[in-house]
C-alpha cells in the first residue's frame, strides 16, 4: 500500500464524529491524487461498511464531500454501489440517522458532477435507493403501491381479522408437517396455535396488531411460496422470537420458559453476539448470524479487596473523576501507601521502587488517543475525546492560518506572509498572577467564525451565509423570527456546509446554531427602527 | 542574519539517513553543536525528551543541544541524518556525537513524580471537599552542583505533571538560562501544556501577536541584569523574594495552578550558599527538596533543616548521562534565546521592530556590581543605580531590560519590585546625537519605562 493511501487510512480512521477539518482534508487529499482513486474509493467504502453503526454516517459524508466536489473518476468508481452502500448503512443506523440519509440522498438527486450535466451516480442507482426509501415509507412525494401501504391504509385491524388470517395459515401448516417432519416447522406450527390463543383471549392495541399482521404476512409469503423444498433454510428462532415478543407485552404470561428463553436471545442481539440482519421493511425476514467477540473478556481475578473498600470509605470516592482519573486515583493512593510508613519510606519508595505497568503507563495507554501531529495524548473516555476532537479542530484552524491557505487552495507561496506576528510583552505581577493559562489552551472557546458578517447592508447579488460550526452534526435548522426550516447545503466555493441567505442573530453572536434569514434580519430591523424613531420623538414631547 | 537552517535549502549538504534502535528502557545519548541540524523522526514506539512525548512520524529539528531520548516503555526505532547548517561561521570545534546507554536514572525520576503527584492528587481531592480552607500543591526544590542535570529533572518533572494533568509552576532561579525569558533574568511559568523541544532551550515560546502551532507559556520574569548570581547575591536575593510572592499569590488566585505545585530550578549551590537556599525555602514555602547525586550536600542540609517538620528532604542519583557544557556552548545556548526572542525560529518568525530613541527621553539604570561596591563608600546603593554616562562603550551591543515601572515613578522600592515588560536590544549607540539604535520586540511606541541596562551582551 503506498504511503497516501496508508495515511488516508490512518486519517479515515479518525473520523469518528462529524469533522469538518478531517472531511476536507480527506477531500482535498483525494483531489490531488487522482492517480489511486480506486485505492482511495476501497478504503471509503470498506470504512463504510466496517465501522461501527455511528460512524458510518460520516464515511458516507465523505464520500459524498468527494462526489460532489472532486467528481470525475470518484464518482462513476463508486457508482454502481451507491444503493449497496446506502442500504448496508441504513439497515444498522438509528432513526435519527435515517433521517439523515434521506436529507442526504435528497441532494444526490438533485446534485450534478461538477462542470458536467450528468448527475452524480448512476440513475437506476439512484431509481433504486428512493424505491427503497419509497417501500419504507420514507419518501412520501409519490403514491407508493408497496404491500405494507397497503396494509396500512387497509380495513382497521382487529384481533377477529388476525384470527382469521392464522386459521388460514394452520391448515397449511398442518398439511406441510403431515409431509415432514421438521422441527422447525413443528415450532411454527405451535407458536401460532399460542398467538391465536391470546388472540382471542385478549384485546390488544393497534400497533401490536399491525405488527402481528405483519409477521403473519411474512410467514404467509413464505409458506404460500410455490416451492417448498428450494426454499433456502430459514432459522426458526426469528419468527419465534418476534411471535413471542407480542406476547411478552401480555401482562398474564402463558409460557414462561419461551419468554426467557426469547428474552435471553433478545439480550444476546443486545450484547451483538448475536448478529441481526433485516432489511428495514417491516415485516421483512430477519437473518441472525453469530458473532464472535474480538476481545476476550477476562474476569478480574482480584477480589474487591482493600483499595475498593478504601475507596467506598474514603471522602474522595464523592468525587466525580473522569475514567483517567480514576486510574490515576487508584495508582496514587497504592504510592502514598508506600509512602507513608517510617520517616525514611518517601527515600526509599524513590530508591527502590520498581514503577509498575499500570503506574507507567498513566503516562501513556492510559492515554491512548495520541495525536498524530504533536504527540499530545488524550483519553479514550467521552471527556478525553472531546478534548481530542477540540485539539484536532485547533491543528487545523492554526494550520489553515500558518500556511496562509484557504479552503481549496493549495498554494503555500503567500506561506508564513499572512501570519505576521510578534513577540507580546511580558505581563506585570497583578495581572500575571491573576492569569489563566486556560487563554493559551486550544480548549479555549473558538473565535467565531469570521465569514458571517452582522452588516445588513450586504450588497444585493451576494448572497450571506453562515458556516455550520465545525463541531455540529445537525444541519437543520430554523431561522429565529419566521421559525421557517434552513436546510445545510454545501457551498462549492468555500467547499463548507452552509446555511445560505442567513446570518447570525445579532443578538446571540456566541451561539453558532442562532440563524436568522437576511431578509427577516431587515424587516425586523427596519420596524424597530421607525419604531425607536417615534418613542424618541415621543420621548422629546414629553 | 542568519538563523540555522532547518534544511529548507534543498541544496543543504545532507547526510544519509541513518536508523537507530533505542531498547526499552535505554536513552540515546545525543550532543549536537551549533554549526549541524539533526533531522530525526520517530518510526516505531514510544520515545521521550526529558518527559516530552514525541509524535510518531514526524520530523524534529534540533540543533545546539544536548540530550537524551528515552525509550520508557518499548523499544524505539529512529530514523535520523545530520543538515550542515549554512552560513554557520563558528569556530566550534564539537562534532556530533551520540551513542546509547542503558544506565538510566528514570525509574528513581519516574518514583519522585509518582511521589509528588500523589501529593498533588490528595491536594486536589482535598480542596474539593473543603473549599473554605484550600492547601496548596507540593512545592518541590531541585538542588545539585555543577552539570548533575538539574535542568533536565526539572524539565521531566514537568513533563511528566502535565501529562497527567497537573499545572506545575516551573520557577527558574539560574539566570544563567532564560527560560521563557532572556539570560540574565529569573522566571516563573505555569506549565500547562508540553515543552516545544524545536526552540532554544526546549522550553517553546510566550504569548505572541499571533498564533503559533505549539501552544505558547504565560511567564512572569524579574530582572537580574547578570549570567552569574555572585555578581550581586543581595539584589539576586531580593528578586527571589520578589517572584516567591508573585507566585504565591498566583497559587492563591488559580486553583489548577494551587493544585499543580511549584517546580524550581537553581543555578549550582552548595552548602556555602546556604542563605540563599534558605532564602528559596521560605519564599516559596518549598516542602519537598531534591538534591541530584551529592550525598553529602543532602546529609548537611538535613542538619541544617532539622528544625523545619514539614520539609522532606530527597536525594536522586545523578544520571551518568550528563555532560559538562563549556563557557561557549553556554554563550552560545544565550545567545540562540536572544535571537529567538526577537526573531523566532526558523519555524515561525517573529518580526521585531528597529527604530531609533533619544537618550535624554529615557531613564537608565544599571545593577551594581558587589564587587565595585566593596571598594566603594557604603551608603551607594547596592541593587541598582543610576546609568551615570551612557555612551557607546557601555550600552553597545548590549540588552535593556524594559520595566513594568512608568519613568515618572521614582521611588528606588518600585524599582525593584518591579518586573520585566520585555527586552531592547541596543545595537548602535551615536554618541553625538545621544540616539539610540534599538531592537523592539513589538512595533509600536517605545514604552516609556524606566530602563535597566544588563550586563547581557548580544551582537545581531
Amino acid at each position: 500500500m503506498s504511503d497516501i493511501l496508508e495515511s488516508y487510512q490512518q486519517t479515515l480512521s479518525e473520523l469518528t464524529f462529524n469533522s469538518r477539518p478531517i472531511i476536507e482534508t480527506l477531500t482535498t487529499i483525494a483531489k490531488e491524487n487522482p492517480t489511486v482513486a480506486d485505492g482511495i474509493i476501497d478504503l471509503i467504502t470498506q470504512r463504510i461498511r466496517r465501522a461501527i453503526p455511528q460512524h458510518k454516517l460520516f464515511a458516507l459524508y465523505l464520500l459524498d464531500s468527494i462526489c460532489k466536489t472532486v467528481g470525475n473518476p470518484y464518482n462513476i468508481l463508486v457508482g454502481y454501489d451507491v444503493y449497496n452502500l446506502f442500504i448496508d448503512v441504513w439497515k444498522v443506523v438509528d432513526e435519527a440517522t435515517r433521517t439523515r440519509l434521506v436529507a442526504l440522498f435528497e441532494t444526490w438527486k438533485i446534485s450534478k458532477v461538477r462542470g458536467g450535466g450528468e448527475s452524480l451516480f448512476p440513475r437506476d442507482q439512484l431509481d433504486k435507493v428512493e424505491g427503497f426509501l419509497k417501500k419504507v415509507g420514507k419518501l412520501t412525494s409519490a403514491p407508493t403501491q408497496s404491500q405494507s401501504q397497503k396494509s396500512q391504509s387497509g380495513p382497521v385491524l382487529s384481533n377477529s381479522k388476525l384470527i382469521s388470517d392464522i386459521n388460514q395459515l394452520i391448515p397449511i401448516f398442518e398439511a406441510k408437517l403431515k409431509r415432514t417432519n421438521d422441527s422447525k416447522l413443528n415450532d411454527k406450527f405451535r407458536a401460532l396455535n399460542q398467538l391465536k390463543i391470546i388472540l382471542t383471549n385478549q384485546q390488544m392495541k393497534p400497533q401490536e396488531l399491525q405488527a402481528v399482521q405483519n409477521q403473519l404476512n411474512a410467514i404467509k409469503e413464505q409458506e404460500l411460496s410455490p416451492a417448498p423444498p428450494s426454499l433456502p433454510p430459514i432459522p426458526p428462532k426469528p419468527v419465534i422470537h418476534q411471535q413471542h415478543q407480542q406476547q411478552q407485552q401480555q401482562p398474564p404470561q402463558p409460557l414462561q420458559p419461551i419468554v426467557n428463553a426469547s428474552q435471553i436471545f433478545n439480550d444476546l442481539i443486545l450484547s451483538g453476539l448475536v448478529k441481526k440482519e433485516q432489511e428495514p421493511i417491516p415485516g421483512s425476514k430477519p437473518n441472525y448470524t453469530l458473532v464472535f467477540p474480538t476481545i476476550k473478556y477476562v474476569p478480574k481475578t482480584e477480589i474487591p479487596g482493600v483499595d475498593v473498600l478504601a475507596d467506598i470509605l474514603n471522602p474522595n470516592s464523592n468525587i466525580q473523576r473522569s475514567e483517567y482519573q480514576k486510574l490515576k486515583f487508584g495508582e496514587l493512593v497504592q504510592i502514598s501507601k508506600a509512602i507513608s510508613g517510617d520517616d525514611n519510606s518517601l527515600q526509599k519508595f524513590i530508591n527502590t521502587n520498581k514503577p509498575s505497568h499500570s503506574s507507567v503507563q498513566l503516562l501513556y495507554n492510559s492515554k491512548a488517543s495520541k495525536c498524530s501531529i504533536c504527540g499530545k495524548r488524550f483519553s479514550t473516555d467521552q471527556e478525553g475525546s472531546t478534548k481530542k476532537r477540540l485539539h484536532l479542530d485547533w491543528h487545523f484552524r492554526i494550520n489553515k492560518k500558518l500556511t496562509g491557505t484557504g479552503s481549496g487552495a493549495t498554494g503555500t507561496g503567500g506561506g508564513v506572509v499572512s501570519n505576521v506576528q510578534s513577540r507580546s510583552w511580558y505581563l506585570d505581577d497583578y495581572d500575571w498572577a491573576n492569569f489563566k493559562d486556560e487563554q493559551l489552551l486550544e480548549f479555549a472557546t473558538p473565535e467565531v467564525a469570521q465569514t458571517a458578517t452582522i452588516n445588513s447592508n450586504i450588497p444585493s447579488g451576494v448572497v450571506p451565509y453562515v458556516v455550520v460550526p465545525s463541531a455540529d452534526t445537525n444541519m437543520n435548522n430554523k431561522c429565529l423570527i419566521c421559525l421557517e426550516q434552513v436546510k445545510a447545503s454545501y457551498n462549492d466555493e468555500i467547499g463548507e456546509w452552509c446555511w445560505m441567505g442567513c446570518i447570525k442573530s445579532p443578538n446571540d453572536s456566541k451561539n453558532l446554531r442562532k440563524i436568522v434569514h437576511i431578509t427577516c434580519f431587515n424587516d425586523r430591523k427596519r420596524a424597530t427602527d421607525t419604531e425607536d424613531g417615534n418613542t424618541r420623538k415621543r420621548g422629546k414631547l414629553a | 542574519m542568519s538563523i540555522p537552517g532547518f534544511g529548507t535549502d534543498s541544496n543543504d549538504p545532507v547526510t544519509s539517513t541513518a536508523i537507530i534502535n533505542i531498547p526499552h528502557k535505554s536513552e540515546w545519548r545525543i550532543e549536537i553543536p551549533f554549526k549541524t541540524t539533526l533531522d530525526f523522526t520517530v518510526t516505531s514506539g514510544v520515545a521521550e525528551i526529558f518527559g516530552t512525548e514525541l509524535p510518531l512520524n514526524v520530523h524534529i529539528h534540533l540543533s545546539g543541544v544536548k540530550c537524551a531520548i528515552y525509550a520508557p516503555i518499548e523499544d524505539v526505532s529512529i530514523s535520523y541524518h545530520l543538515i550542515d547548517n549554512i552560513g554557520e561561521l563558528s569556530s566550534e570545534d564539537n562534532e556530533f556525537s551520540e551513542y546509547i546507554s542503558t544506565e538510566s536514572c528514570m525509574d528513581n525520576y519516574l518514583n519522585l513524580h509518582l511521589a509528588i503527584e500523589q501529593k498533588r492528587q490528595s491536594c486536589t481531592d482535598h480542596n474539593i471537599l473543603n473549599p473554605g480552607e484550600l492547601i496548596m500543591g507540593p512545592r518541590v526544590l531541585v538542588l545539585g552542583g555543577d552539570a548533575c542535570g538539574k535542568t533536565s529533572l526539572c524539565k521531566i518533572l514537568s513533563g511528566y505533571a502535565v501529562k497527567m494533568d497537573s499545572c506545575p509552576v516551573l520557577v527558574n532561579l539560574n539566570p544563567r538560562d532564560g527560560v521563557f525569558a532572556l539570560p540574565g533574568s529569573i522566571s516563573a511559568t505555569p506549565v500547562s501544556d508540553s515543552f516545544d523541544l524545536e526552540t532554544s532551550g526546549g522550553y517553546g515560546f510566550t504569548t505572541t501577536s499571533g498564533s503559533l502551532a505549539h501552544n505558547p507559556k504565560q511567564p512572569i520574569v524579574k530582572n537580574f541584569g547578570f549570567s552569574s548570581i555572585r555578581e550581586n547575591l543581595d539584589l539576586y536575593k531580593y528578586q527571589i523574594s520578589q517572584l516567591g510572592i508573585t507566585v504565591l499569590s498566583r497559587l492563591e488566585q488559580d486553583l489548577s495552578v494551587r493544585n499543580g505545585g511549584v517546580i524550581i530550578d537553581t543555578p549550582s549551590l552548595d552548602i556555602k550558599d546556604f542563605s540563599v537556599i534558605e532564602n528559596i525555602v521560605s519564599d516559596f514555602q518549598v516542602n519537598i527538596l531534591v538534591v541530584i547525586g551529592n550525598e553529602k550536600l543532602s546529609i548537611d542540609l538535613g542538619k541544617k533543616f532539622k528544625h523545619k517538620s514539614n520539609l522532606d528532604i530527597v536525594k536522586v542519583p545523578g544520571s551518568p548521562g550528563v555532560v559538562d557544557v563549556n563557557e561557549s556552548f553556554i554563550r552560545r545556548v544565550q545567545e540562540q534565546t536572544i535571537k529567538e526572542y526577537f526573531n523566532g525560529t526558523n519555524k515561525t518568525r517573529l518580526s521585531p521592530f528597529k527604530t531609533d530613541i533619544d537618550l535624554h527621553d529615557l531613564v537608565i539604570y544599571k545593577p551594581v556590581v558587589t564587587r565595585d561596591l566593596m571598594s566603594s563608600l557604603s551608603f551607594l546603593p547596592k541593587y541598582y543605580a543610576i546609568l551615570e554616562e551612557p555612551s557607546s562603550s557601555n550600552l553597545d551591543n548590549s540588552i535593556i531590560a524594559i520595566t513594568q515601572l512608568p519613568q515618572t515613578n521614582k521611588s528606588p522600592r518600585d524599582l525593584l519590585n518591579s518586573s520585566v515588560l520585555g527586552y531592547v536590544h541596543v545595537s548602535k549607540f551615536d554618541d553625538d546625537k545621544k540616539k539610540l539604535k534599538v531592537l523592539l520586540p513589538f512595533p509600536g511606541v517605545f514604552p516609556r519605562n524606566v530602563l535597566i541596562a544588563t550586563n547581557i551582551g548580544y551582537n545581531e
